[in-house]
């Protein structure tokens, strides 16, 4: 289980998209968005905003599950859970491209785009990897750095619930927060 | 506690992980004749295209059941003595369990075919087979596949990309007949029928093999006309290995009977993968999928319920992906006509060439198909899990399923089973 974890507010994301600009940015080669933009190999966000009822927008990332379905799914078990805890990681040299994780997924957040780290180029799925480089370095995950509305956050998840219990209390007691 | 796995690849493999988990006390033995390293059998396909080398299609080795703590033994499975809960093995050495797994898999339905020279037959199942199709690959040279399923498919591709020219020869009326809808089915046919060095020959069988006089085999075909070939391989399906326990007791019928928790009729014997005919999501009788992911769920599902860690399983649900000629094509649940019929049909709207299709059997649904469609068919095999209507499925998803939100999102049509982050 991750101690901390990205957790979605989707009734606070304005749809603004800063959160998939900064994910492929943190996930190109110079790591910076104006040469990011003229890389061979362009990078592309793992963070992914849905269209839901009414358009409300929808940041759709990985869940990171636990038992994964595409890592079940996996053929040539590309899909690691042991570089980073409680991470569900694609290796992009053991990925042959073939669907099945995608196929797999309940959320809809495996995509296919060539891919700088995998041998050759091919095209290979790409979904969200916690930013567990960044995280490592003391750093919160780029899409968290990017959202300016509170929608994505870092925060560690058994906090997160007491403090939606506090909510309800005040709630209960009408007390505004 | 002792567990025994019979069966140490897709099922067999993922159970020995979740019974170390589950029980880190537990004295685990895997009994498998395969050599070392363990292998992704699907693979084969791809190291056939050159898309992978052989060895690049290694799940696990010995250092991976080390580290779980599981003894191997290297032999064959012989018998099945269920009363006094031993599995006797090649050696003639007994091996007592008191929770046994039957993972041991299924091998290649024979093609079928008689003549002298039937046996010059390959078969792509395993690694043995890859190994033996490869040495008869002559680029510029002529080979025919028996079978239109998704193995005759992907050796045919295989054998493509090895420069070989390809007869095609199905006993269907169309290719996939079993495994997508008749849109899909006509859409692959065209395709093969458009791609240089492939014959597709629908509706058609092999009757006799015998030695050719330009090339090694000559296939007589039930219409009458004859093929010289270099190569004749076969891809018609698998049946499950259960000969060695039809005098154990278990319930078998074309595999070993297990019911939702994957317990056999012995309360300590449980079966997964490509040997465990269960309970089917979609058609409610007992089936066998034999597929990559079904196997390695079962295999976890059956470890949990070994270990005491209860575990439902909702059923097997047919799922796969290849790709087609550059496209995706992608399938869940009962797509095929033969089972379809009665039931209703929604095609999503999608991106430009792409290909969406929902099938309903009394409002719920019960299966997708998709070319080239956004790869969503996991939402939807999710939705046939938890039986959606087709009235909770909205109309702004339908309409836009490249980028609609998740069915699985907050305020979604499967909303309660998402997850915070």
């Amino acid at each position: 289980m991750l101690k901390k974890t990205v957790i979605v507010r989707p009734e606070l994301c304005v749809g603004c998209m800063q959160c998939m600009i900064r994910c492929a940015e943190a996930h190109s080669q110079t790591k910076a968005l104006a040469s990011a933009i003229r890389e061979d190999i362009l990078a592309k966000p793992r963070i992914h905003i849905g269209v839901g009822p009414e358009n409300k927008p929808f940041p759709n990332k990985c869940r990171h599950c636990e038992p994964a379905p595409c890592q079940e799914a996996c053929m040539p078990a590309a899909i690691r859970s042991d570089v980073a805890e409680g991470l569900k990681i694609v290796d992009p040299a053991r990925c042959i491209g073939c669907g099945m994780c995608a196929m797999a997924c309940p959320y809809y957040v495996i995509r296919f785009y060539r891919d700088k780290d995998a041998p050759g180029h091919p095209s290979v799925a790409v979904k969200c990897d916690g930013c567990h480089d960044r995280v490592a370095a003391g750093d919160v995950p780029a899409c968290v750095a990017a959202c300016k509305t509170g929608a994505l956050t870092f925060e560690d998840v058994n906090l997160y619930l007491k403090e939606g219990t506090n909510r309800l209390a005040r709630a209960a007691y009408g007390v505004r927060s | 506690m002792r567990y025994v796995v019979v069966g140490l690849h897709a099922a067999g493999r993922s159970a020995c992980a979740y019974l170390r988990r589950a029980d880190p006390a537990a004295e685990i033995v895997g009994v498998d004749p395969a050599p070392m390293p363990i292998y992704a059998r699907p693979l084969i396909s791809y190291a056939l295209a050159g898309e992978m080398t052989p060895e690049a299609m290694t799940v696990a080795d010995d250092a991976f059941f080390q580290s779980l703590g599981v003894t191997l033994a290297r032999e064959r499975a012989v018998a099945l003595d269920v009363g006094r809960g031993l599995v006797g093995l090649s050696s003639g050495r007994e091996v007592a369990f008191d929770r046994l797994l039957l993972a041991c898999g299924a091998g290649p339905r024979p093609a079928g075919v008689e003549g002298p020279l039937s046996h010059e037959i390959c078969f792509f199942r395993g690694r043995t087979d890859l190994a033996r199709v490869m040495d008869r690959v002559r680029p510029g040279g002529v080979a025919a596949v028996l079978g239109g399923g998704l193995v005759g498919f992907k050796l045919t591709m295989g054998l493509l990309a090895r420069g070989m020219a390809v007869h095609l020869i199905v006993a269907s009326p169309r290719p996939l007949a079993l495994n997508v809808d008749e849109y899909v089915g006509r859409w692959v046919a065209k395709r093969l029928a458009d791609a240089p060095g492939v014959t597709l020959r629908t509706s058609t069988s092999v009757c006799e093999v015998e030695a050719g006089a330009t090339r090694p085999l000559r296939l007589c075909l039930n219409t009458g006309e004859c093929l010289e070939v270099d190569l004749a391989a076969a891809g018609k399906g698998v049946i499950p290995r259960i000969q060695w326990l039809a005098d154990s007791g278990l319930d078998l019928d074309q595999g070993v009977l297990a019911d939702g928790c994957l317990r056999t009729a012995d309360e300590r014997i449980y079966a997964a993968g490509d040997v465990a005919q269960v309970p089917d999501m979609v058609h409610g009788d007992a089936r066998i999928n034999a597929v990559w992911p079904v196997a390695v769920e079962q295999g976890r599902v059956a470890a949990l319920n070994m270990a005491g860690v209860r575990a439902a399983y909702p059923g097997t649900l047919a799922q796969n992906a290849i790709p087609v000629f550059g496209s995706r094509m992608i399938s869940v649940g009962a797509v095929n006509p033969a089972f379809t019929a009665g039931t209703e049909s929604v095609e999503a709207d999608g991106p430009r060439g792409s290909y969406l299709k929902l099938v309903f059997r009394d409002d719920r649904i019960i299966g997708a198909v998709g070319l080239d469609a956004p790869p969503r068919l996991g939402e939807l095999a999710f939705a046939i899990r938890r039986g959606l209507r087709r009235q909770d499925i909205p109309d702004w998803w339908l309409d836009n399923p490249k980028n609609a939100a998740p069915l699985a999102a907050p305020g979604g049509a499967l909303t309660g089973n998402a997850r915070l982050g």
